[in-house]
């Protein structure tokens, strides 16, 4: 009985992201996210510039184990031990957008904790360290969530 | 006519008056009618445009101010403006005030994106801006001129005098500090800068924002920016504190690869 009228005031940032994930499946983000854009999706996070300090050429995605989390302003940073290729452990630093904006896109303060099994994605720091900008990661219940990247060049991730 | 047109759909979807009831409040807070349109421009009982209501506007993320310039032209740099520019750009932009937590000051917070509101009150209208360090900024709307002289103290949001000509909110500003840049991009201004902002709502979902920079310091000529800012109705501000842990700022070089904020050397000698 509600429905439609939930739907009238539907935030227009679930909507948009809603129907990004449905078009990464079938390979139309581009154009979906010209029409997120229209819809007036909530704004990405900006802080400091990305380009100063991550890679946008040097795009990252693994698997690891939740060492640690910062719930906190400007960025929210994860830790997670991740093996690389050459066997060795090694615990990576993640930026996240700040806890404002990644409530907006659905995270509360526990969707990480510590020793959860996560994936993620992003860009690598320009340093080489091991310290990311976080596009997106999936949780330990398999839910998918944008993290705000600042990466303003990402239009998919707005 | 619109809005009746959008409780009949509604009863015809959902037999019940509690559902005509929540999908009018929907309806009167912004959002879309069945159509894809935005309500009216909303007003106050004296008539007077309505910046605010049941919502927050979405700023978007201006980085450019280049593309944004009306008419499509050059920014009319002086030579050191244009240098200063491209050294920024060389280095990404590495010192960014705002990077640090500072505010955007001036035109940029209209392109900072976090979310904004305006508080109408007869003689001042505050925006409140959730980014930006936790900024507001006050627009004397009570008939007063600019600080004369010394009485005029550079601040990063500078002296704000508004008026309403017919439906556009005009505000002049004076008095910035040099601290902050004009935008993301790293193009700067002087204390002589000069700005007229214009806001209007041409409807409830939009919020058009123009603002003419005249800065005999740093640029030959004036030159406008213009965007449009959208409402996200029923949506609140929320609370952003750059300051609190700005690991960036701790991990700043100089073009000399040493720490841009460096510790007081201590005496050795001296007992604490």
């Amino acid at each position: 009985m509600q429905g439609a009228a939930l739907r009238v005031a539907l935030q227009t940032t679930l909507l948009g992201e809603q129907l990004e994930i449905k078009a990464m499946k079938t390979g139309y983000s581009l154009a979906v996210a010209a029409v997120v854009g229209l819809l007036g999706g909530a704004p990405a996070i900006a802080h400091h510039s990305f380009v100063a300090e991550f890679d946008a050429n040097a795009p990252i995605k693994y698997t690891g184990t939740v060492t640690k989390i910062e719930w906190r302003n400007p960025h929210t940073y994860f830790y997670v031990d991740v093996k690389g290729e050459d066997g060795q452990v090694h615990n990576w630093a993640m930026e996240m957008g700040s806890p404002n904006g990644l409530m907006r896109r659905g995270w509360t303060r526990n969707s990480l904790k510590v020793g959860d099994v996560i994936s993620f994605e992003g860009w690598r720091a320009r340093d080489g360290g091991f310290k990311g900008n976080t596009r997106a990661v999936t949780t330990a219940d398999g839910t998918r969530l944008f993290a705000n990247s600042s990466n303003s060049d990402d239009k998919s991730a707005k | 006519m619109q809005r009746k047109l959008i409780s009949k759909l509604l009863v015809a979807c959902l037999a019940g008056t509690a559902a005509v009831a929540i999908g009018s409040a929907a309806w009167a807070a912004g959002g879309r009618n069945a159509e894809g349109k935005s309500p009216p421009t909303p007003r106050l009982e004296n008539g007077t445009v309505d910046l605010g209501g049941n919502g927050i506007w979405n700023l978007p993320y201006i980085t450019d101010f280049a593309k944004r310039v009306v008419g499509g032209g050059e920014i009319p740099y002086l030579p050191w403006s244009k240098a200063m520019w491209q050294y920024n750009k060389g280095n990404h932009v590495k010192y960014d005030p705002e990077g640090l937590c500072l505010p955007p000051g001036g035109p940029r917070a209209m392109g900072t994106p976090y979310p904004a509101q305006f508080l109408q009150e007869k003689d001042r209208i505050v925006v409140i801006f959730e980014g930006g360090g936790h900024v507001w900024r006050e627009i004397h709307m009570d008939g007063r001129k600019h600080p004369q002289g010394d009485a005029l103290n550079p601040t990063y949001f500078g002296d704000s005098i508004g008026h309403w000509d017919k439906d556009t909110l005009v505000v002049d500003t004076v008095g910035y500090n040099e601290r902050s840049w004009i935008d993301y991009g790293g193009r700067m201004h002087t204390e002589a800068m000069h700005t007229v902002e214009k806001f209007t709502r041409p409807e409830m979902n939009t919020l058009h924002y123009e603002a003419t920079i005249d800065d005999p310091g740093a640029y030959s000529k004036p030159w406008t920016v213009a965007w449009d800012i959208p409402w996200g109705p029923n949506q609140e501000l929320q609370e952003y504190i750059c300051q609190e842990n700005n690991q960036y700022m701790a991990d700043l070089r100089d073009d000399f690869g040493q720490p841009f904020f460096r510790q007081t050397p201590k005496d050795p000698d001296h007992q604490q």
